[in-house]
């Protein structure tokens, strides 16, 4: 039951961890556009150059075009394969793309398991043993996991030797990036060794989510830790759960707001519109500082000081 | 062998933390190797010893040396407060958002280094890594302000903070032109640009640390007299007055400007430097304008025909005071759209940055003068000879009008349209290189700094330019069109520091200039190649 309850903790962790950074961006003050060209929910035409709407003559007068098409064209390979590294930085990207799209692989392949338990426990029609669907969903298992333990194995393997070696990337690195890096590859590694030691199906993987599903009750009776490896898999997938929300490694998902609310937020202030009454509200706030030309006191609102001439000049 | 520094590094107590050595810069081809071996040398101590001038051999803003250890302690406890406001929405709801998603995501994978002009050409000195800067913050934030910060900086980085620190990383915000092709290039989307613009903002709004060009003789006197070039109304006008004889004496055409007039289809706002510096822009634009039947007006109210806002690269609030007074005199005018002349950054300050901030009737439509520009041109209204444009013409793409608006066409069609032997530069549109002058360079000339611009940031420009002409023939006059005015600043900067018009008959100037010239209308040309007209009757 320890270890279910680890998960738990950790799955509790990441929810609560991931719902604050969420919340927190919803709900900061609308801020001054900052966008950089191309802004791919442009209409397709206008990105592959990088131009906007503001080329067009009397540009407000007319119905912005926007491409949803276009970003999720975009966004795919971008997040899947990370096109940005492949095309800026090559030598990171053989190592940087096996350990990302391992982590999707291990994503993917905890959905799976999650169905599979879901199906297993509440009894899906044709679900049975030997059934197509329950084979189909083995064999996309064991694939997804196979490929993703071991890219995912290569990957951090490869980044931490790159962290150690490459002198741009150890003059930045910290305690904390190679103790980021040792923790996935433990899971990884453990993993791998966990399927390779017997366990080519992820049968323990599959039992121990039905326990999961069950507060550690699954009607198969199933053990955590009946191997070394299998322990280290689970203490650290959970660890690491709880763990990448607290870190820099939540741009795994933080990346959308990061692209959408700031690098692509071309939307134009409109009169009586939405933008328009959150910027009267950021107006309305008092800035305290300190130097003498800003002439803040802490009463006066951002609307006030904007529209005075400052009387010092430090 | 050596520690290579890193960001804890810029604490350390060393009379100076980067010096170029001579033949470390990028290198130029023929005819320019001589300046491969140019460097630059370190300031002469009596000109430093008041100052704080240990982050490399150039000074930009001149910071006064603390009297006493007191001072400093002060000083240091007065940059943490100012740090402290940045992340909060009552004094930093402008950038709040970006802040922190730049501060807490950055893996530190230097793809951005790549991407930086000034990092290239400096021969990749550590200090000038986009990251370097950015990394600075992040340890100082993290562990100074952040609870159990000193404890959880053994493990996330450490840094110690000293007045030292603090002065260098003041200077160290302006070696990089917030040109943003770090940002660009970013997988994640950090931005490490943002942070180092959001570090000026600290120093400039909370301990009035700014560089005298851009925050004095800038934004102050902006608001002040009228203009940072420090013309009052009355200057301005008597100035176009003299752009309009001169323009008729110099073209054969005869040109009115109007000014003050009440419900003009636009606002024509110009940085006010081009009526000094390059008239001829300001009276090609009156040109065309008048040429195309447009109805239009210049503003001759304090601040209104000066369109910079030096408030963009430094400090949100005289950002905020000069954006809101453009927007005032435009609605008091009551004109249907301001258009921004050739000024990149007016360009973004008023159109894009300030687009949340102005509300109201103050939110008057604002459109870039490429947009109006190409209307009129490719419009059919106006004829056009372009043979007499026949000289090979390259263009550079301000960043502010292109990577941080979109604006990269209308430019180029009218261009194809004008100037038969236009070439583009490499790379070119939003991924172009600075000219160098960004962000209050081009105007900075205290102390040294000119000549680190020269040789540093505005090199790979320089580069660029020489790449679009190569296999011309040096003797071939080349005209780099640069519809911006900081951007036409640095280039004359590097065209004389190289003495690229002798060796390579390098020229420069806007674009109204090249559509003007190539207006059937004319009876003379506009352009010259020094005392050589760009075409003969």
């Amino acid at each position: 039951m320890g270890f279910y309850l680890l998960s738990y903790l950790c799955i509790a962790a990441f929810v609560i961890a991931t719902g604050y950074r969420i919340y927190r961006q919803m709900t900061l003050p609308v801020h001054v556009r900052w966008e950089i060209y191309p802004v791919q929910t442009e209409t397709a035409a206008k990105a592959a150059y990088g131009g906007s709407y503001l080329e067009e003559i009397d540009w407000w007068e007319k119905k912005r075009g926007r491409s949803l098409l276009n970003e999720v064209r975009y966004m795919v390979p971008e997040i899947l394969f990370i096109r940005g590294l492949w095309k800026e930085n090559r030598g990171l990207w053989w190592v940087s793309f096996p350990f990302h799209f391992g982590l999707y692989l291990m994503i993917a392949t905890f959905v799976l398991l999650v169905i599979h338990a879901a199906f297993t426990l509440w009894g899906a029609a044709g679900f049975g043993e030997g059934s197509s669907p329950r084979i189909l969903l083995d064999g996309l298992i064991a694939l997804m996991g196979w490929i993703g333990l071991i890219l995912g194995t290569i990957g951090s393997l490869g980044l931490l030797h790159r962290r150690l070696t490459d002198p741009e990337l150890r003059n930045y690195a910290t305690p904390a990036d190679y103790f980021n890096l040792i923790l996935i590859l433990l899971f990884f590694l453990s993993a791998l060794v966990a399927c390779l030691s017997g366990d080519p199906l992820l049968g323990g993987a599959k039992a121990y989510t039905l326990g999961l599903l069950t507060g550690g009750n699954p009607p198969v009776p199933y053990l955590p830790g009946q191997s070394a490896p299998g322990i280290l898999a689970i203490v650290s997938a959970s660890l690491l759960a709880a763990y990448i929300p607290l870190t820099h490694m939540s741009h795994m998902f933080m990346k959308y707001f990061l692209y959408h609310d700031v690098k692509w937020d071309d939307a134009p202030n409109r009169r009586g519109g939405r933008i328009e009454a959150a910027v009267r509200k950021n107006l309305a706030l008092r800035p305290t500082w300190g130097a003498k030309h800003v002439e803040a006191d802490g009463q006066k609102t951002w609307g006030d000081i904007a529209s005075s001439a400052p009387k010092e000049v430090k | 062998m050596t520690r290579p520094l890193n960001p804890a590094g810029i604490a350390d107590a060393s009379e100076c933390l980067c010096h170029i050595e001579t033949g470390e810069l990028a290198e130029l081809p023929p005819p320019y190797e001589d300046f491969n071996r140019v460097t630059l040398p370190p300031l002469k101590p009596e000109r430093a010893k008041n100052i704080e001038a240990s982050l490399d051999d150039t000074v930009a803003i001149g910071i006064p040396k603390p009297a006493s250890k007191e001072e400093e302690e002060a000083l240091v406890r007065r940059f943490l407060a100012g740090l402290q406001k940045l992340f909060e929405k009552e004094n930093n709801w402008t950038f709040l958002q970006p802040l922190l998603l730049s501060m807490e995501h950055c893996a530190r994978c230097q793809t951005c280094s790549n991407a930086c002009p000034v990092y290239e050409m400096s021969g990749h000195k550590e200090i000038y890594r986009p990251n370097f800067r950015a990394e600075v913050l992040r340890r100082i934030w993290r562990k100074y302000l952040k609870p159990g910060g000193k404890l959880a900086a053994k493990l996330s980085g450490d840094i110690d903070l000293n007045w030292t620190a603090i002065a260098r990383l003041a200077e160290l915000a302006y070696r990089c032109t917030l040109c943003r092709r770090c940002a660009a290039v970013c997988p994640i989307g950090v931005d490490n640009g943002l942070i180092n613009h959001e570090i000026r903002k600290l120093f400039s709004q909370e301990m009035g640390i700014a560089p005298k060009e851009i925050h004095d003789k800038g934004t102050v006197q902006h608001l002040r007299v009228g203009s940072t070039t420090g013309m009052n109304p009355l200057a301005a006008k008597d100035s176009m007055e003299f752009i309009q004889e001169e323009m008729e004496e110099i073209t054969g055409y005869k040109v009115e400007v109007p000014w003050d007039v009440e419900g003009a289809d636009i606002l024509l706002l110009h940085n006010a430097g081009e009526m000094l510096a390059w008239p001829e822009n300001v009276g090609a634009f009156a040109i065309i304008f008048q040429a195309a039947g447009i109805s239009w007006t210049l503003s001759s109210e304090a601040a209104g025909y000066d369109a910079v806002n030096y408030g963009l690269w430094y400090d949100d609030v005289q950002f905020s005071r000069v954006a809101v007074k453009h927007a005032d005199i435009a609605r008091r005018l009551k004109v249907k759209k301001i258009v921004l002349g050739e000024c990149g950054h007016a360009h973004k300050a008023l159109t894009v940055i300030a687009d949340r901030l102005l509300t109201g009737d103050l939110n008057i439509p604002r459109e870039s003068g490429m947009v109006t520009l190409e209307k009129i041109v490719l419009g059919g209204k106006l004829k056009f000879d372009p043979r007499r444009n026949d000289f090979p013409v390259t263009l550079h793409d301000p960043c502010n009008v292109v990577r941080a608006m979109g604006i990269v066409e209308p430019q180029r069609r009218i261009l194809r349209k004008i100037a038969p032997r236009f070439r583009e530069m490499t790379p070119h549109g939003v991924m172009n290189y600075c000219c160098g002058g960004g962000s209050g360079f081009a105007i900075m000339s205290g102390y040294n700094f000119s000549e680190w611009r020269n040789l540093v940031s505005s090199r790979k420009k320089f580069l660029q330019i020489l790449e679009a002409f190569k296999g011309e023939p040096p003797e071939a006059p080349k005209y780099v069109c640069a519809p911006c005015s900081n951007c036409k600043g640095a280039i004359r900067d590097i065209i004389g520091y190289y003495h690229a018009e002798e060796r390579s008959r390098l020229y420069y100037g806007g674009l109204v200039e090249l559509i003007v010239n190539a207006m059937a209308d004319m009876k003379k040309p506009l352009i010259r190649f020094g005392d050589e007209p760009s075409w003969t009757a």
